[in-house]
């Protein structure tokens, strides 16, 4: 397919996404994850039906990065928010260890299982695959958990806790993307240790999100602001792909110094959160189509494995809160189901890893990314609605009118 | 950044260069740790440094006076692949995929600008001076060129016959101007008056005016170049069907856009880019031109329903990106050691350029009965070029090997001059003639709204 037309689509689904945002024409449709649209891009790709051959789908890489950076930076800009409201520190906090455990897990389990189903792996590509499975295995996508909320109007203590740990749980994996992307030895005229180039990383969002934050000055003029909102981020990805970083780190960092650094916070989120949806779907397709069963002989066991560990991981998670927390105990184990769903965030650390790594790690790890959010679709949000049932947090008899639309910004 | 139009403070203008000098800092280490690229990943960060270098330079020249304009072209000239080098050949051509949707948004613009009704009143002033610039520009322009032969190369080994078709070529060059340097100072000062309205009016419909004068000229000046060529209306027929169907499509094109804005009127900002691209992809794949149906399409939308305003708000709020890119892309463009070989001849030719749509000009405002602004002023809108100037450049290139390179190289200095040069005299004459400042201030009704 011409690589004409691939763009068109690309643009007709972010089209689509737009009036999914605005949840008026085409409310209720659609997917939490969005993982329909990475089976959409699987099927039209070159592993399935192959209308997208490899080359056109390579030749939108640079675009694809744009679209991951885009919306990470959206991400980081909205961090830690959940409507007008911050996130209490400590539930951010739990949403780290919670992130942290799981991706640890995750990681863990594919790291035992290569040595035996891929003994002739590289030691750097196996510390990648492990590390790269677990940050994409690591999430509960609040995408999911609003899905729930809006949909069931759910609202009381349970709903609003598992809200806040999956609006707080993206920093931990983005972190370890960056790390994991200063691994390898980078081809560079100045030799940088790798802790230099986390630093680097995180260093240029932060300057980036600064010069955003002090052309904005105290003053708002929304023409002025998308030039600069875009230049900032395009940046930021240009200057990352450029240095080989994590360019979903450097976005997210971005997004986030300019949200603490800027008085415009709420203003900026109110101008960019409309823009998440129409970037995601086409980022989601064109990860769909990256998808490759085929990329590697152990591709199984990791999936495998990953899976389970994650099941796992998010089941002693679900433990963990009955445990700690009073109010969830009614709910049982189905809690830790709940927090099942992946999204948005798992596959753009899968595709920022397809973009990287061109090879088998690099498709193992967005496969595993794909795996783990059709799972995460299946299992998840029922589990979830069927948590806050049970908790009388949920009122599935209140007008359609006055609920909001899939994916809207809280 | 302050509101469009308010004061800057001086602290302001401190933390602007401040952050400019730190981008060409970061920039400039970037590119010493990774000299060579190995992926497209200059392009994207060439769009991001030329945004904000572009803007922040805009807002430094503004101090001056000079439009913002100027400051995108000065950013790119720095940037650029002739000066530091932050932004190499490669990447500067590959931005110029960028510019197909700067260019198709700039001609909606252009179209939706030119309203039926002040065509009708300036009918008069638009025909005379479509005529004057055509023919007095043509004249003197062409006739400085084939003048200064001592001075210029490749014109040595041409025979008198075939000097005089390679000034005709020049003459033809130097009638097309630049609507993306009129609609981005008109952008930048919300002038309203005889001076911007006449101007955008002459710009625009110049477009067509030049697509054909090229045409006629191509097809006189091949028998004059190449003896065994024979005078062929191929290319004048060729010229036709392309013009009639431009017309046709972008007709229907502002019909369909029209229909659009007004049953669904949202996300007018993807379904820009989807025509930028796409269809700018497919008129080339059927060689009409883009331009002139982009152009039908905005005249249609404003003059044939009532969306004009709509269309025209919405592509004004891509300003702050269009022009910005746009412009300091055509900055990276200039070759500055051509100009620095060339300076002396294309400043002549520049000035005989200017001198001619001067007298043009003043002879055209005499004959119609302009207004006193229109008489001093109207002539300084009409000296800047870049795109359509560049494309024109190309075909005779193409068409006349044997000289095409000495020709380019030529044309590209003129064009880095009045490219340069023009912008800032027209908002002069705007802010002389008290024009600037008229329009209505730029909607900010929504946040949310991303129509």
């Amino acid at each position: 397919m011409n690589a004409i037309w691939v763009l068109m689509g690309l643009l007709l689904l972010a089209y689509m996404g737009s009036f999914l945002v605005g949840g008026h024409a085409i409310r209720g449709i659609g997917l939490p994850s969005g993982a329909e649209y990475v089976v959409l891009g699987f099927l039209v790709g070159p592993g399935v039906l192959g209308l997208v051959e490899r080359s056109t789908l390579h030749a939108f890489d640079p675009l694809a990065n744009v679209a991951l950076g885009w919306l990470i930076f959206v991400v980081g800009a909205m961090y830690g928010t959940t409507g007008e409201r911050r996130v209490p520190i400590p539930r951010l906090v739990a949403g780290w260890l919670v992130t942290l455990f799981t991706g640890a897990l995750v990681g863990g389990a594919v790291w035992l299982v290569l040595p035996w189903a891929a003994p002739a792996l590289a030691p750097m590509d196996r510390i990648l695959l492990a590390g790269g499975v677990g940050a994409a295995g690591s999430e509960t996508t609040r995408y999911a958990v609003r899905w729930v909320v809006e949909r069931h109007h759910a609202s009381g203590p349970v709903s609003e806790l598992i809200g806040e740990l999956a609006e707080g749980d993206d920093l931990v994996p983005l972190l370890a993307v960056a790390v994991l992307f200063a691994l390898p030895p980078a081809d560079l005229a100045i030799p940088v240790p790798g802790w230099g180039l986390v630093g680097i990383t995180v260093g240029v969002g932060v300057v980036l999100g600064a010069i955003a934050a002090a052309l904005l000055g105290r003053t708002f003029s929304i023409a002025e602001t998308w030039g600069v909102l875009f230049g900032v981020s395009l940046l930021g990805v240009g200057i990352s792909e450029r240095l080989e970083l994590s360019t979903i780190t450097t976005l997210f960092v971005l997004g986030l110094s300019l949200s603490i650094l800027s008085p415009h916070r709420r203003a900026l989120a109110a101008m960019l959160a409309p823009s998440e949806r129409p970037v995601m779907l086409p980022a989601l397709l064109l990860a769909g189509a990256h998808v490759d069963l085929g990329a590697a002989s152990y591709l199984p066991f990791v999936i495998a494995a990953a899976v389970a560990a994650r099941i796992f991981g998010k089941w002693l998670v679900g433990v963990g809160l009955l445990a700690v927390s009073r109010t969830t105990r009614p709910v049982g184990l189905r809690l830790g189901l709940g927090l099942l769903p992946a999204g948005a965030l798992s596959m753009s650390i899968g595709l920022a890893f397809a973009l990287r790594f061109q090879g088998a790690v690099g498709a193992v790890v967005l496969t595993a990314a794909a795996v783990i959010t059709l799972l995460g679709e299946f299992v998840g949000p029922s589990s979830l609605r069927a948590a806050l049932a049970r908790l009388g947090e949920t009122r599935d008899d209140a007008p359609a009118s006055s609920r909001r639309a899939p994916g809207a910004a809280a | 950044m302050t509101a469009p139009g308010a004061p800057k403070e001086a602290w302001t203008r401190v933390v602007q260069a401040f952050v400019l000098v730190a981008l060409f800092i970061v920039l400039l280490a970037v590119t010493r740790v990774v000299p060579v690229l190995s992926n497209r990943a200059g392009t994207i960060s060439a769009i991001g440094f030329l945004l904000l270098t572009g803007t922040l330079a805009s807002e430094l020249v503004e101090v001056v006076g000079l439009p913002h304009l100027s400051g995108y072209l000065l950013a790119g000239v720095v940037a650029g692949p002739h000066a530091l080098k932050l932004i190499d050949h490669r990447t500067v051509e590959e931005l110029s995929t960028v510019n197909a949707l700067a260019l198709a948004l700039i001609a909606m613009e252009g179209g939706a600008q030119l309203r039926v009704e002040a065509l009708q009143k300036g009918l008069r002033s638009l025909g005379w001076a479509t005529l004057t610039q055509s023919t007095i520009v043509l004249v003197i322009s062409g006739g400085v060129f084939i003048a200064a032969r001592p001075f210029i190369p490749f014109l040595a080994p041409l025979s008198p016959l075939a000097l005089a078709g390679v000034g005709l070529l020049w003459g033809a060059l130097a009638v097309s101007r630049s609507p993306a340097a009129t609609l981005g100072i008109l952008a930048q000062t919300r002038a309203a008056g005889p001076v911007a309205e006449g101007t955008v009016t002459v710009v625009m419909s110049s477009n067509v005016v030049v697509a054909v004068l090229v045409a006629a000229a191509l097809v006189l000046a091949r028998p004059m170049i190449d003896p065994s060529a024979s005078l062929s209306m191929r290319e004048v027929q060729r010229l036709g069907y392309g013009l009639l169907a431009s017309v046709a499509i972008g007709t229907t094109l502002g019909l369909v856009l029209a229909a659009y804005i007004r049953l669904v009127g949202k996300q007018l900002i993807l379904v820009f880019v989807a025509l930028g691209f796409g269809l700018t992809e497919m008129l080339r794949y059927m060689r009409f031109d883009p331009l002139l149906t982009f152009m039908v399409a905005g005249f249609v939308v404003q003059n044939l329903s009532r969306q004009g305003e709509r269309l025209v708000e919405s592509i004004a709020r891509t300003g702050s990106v269009v022009y910005v890119v746009f412009f300091a892309t055509a900055g990276a463009h200039v070759d500055l050691p051509l100009l620095r070989d060339l300076w002396p001849i294309a400043l002549l030719l520049c000035a005989a350029r200017g001198g001619s749509t001067w007298l043009a000009s003043r002879l055209a405002a005499r004959a119609a009965g302009d207004p006193p602004a229109v008489k001093t002023w109207g002539w300084a809108g009409l000296i800047a070029q870049a795109g359509l100037t560049l494309g024109i450049m190309t075909v005779v290139e193409r068409d006349f090997p044997s000289f095409g390179a000495g020709f380019r190289a030529l044309a590209l200095s003129t064009v880095a001059i009045n490219e340069m040069v023009g912008p800032v005299l027209f908002k002069l004459a705007l802010d002389r003639s008290g024009e600037s400042m008229k329009g209505p201030e730029p909607s900010l009704s929504s946040l949310t709204d991303n129509t």
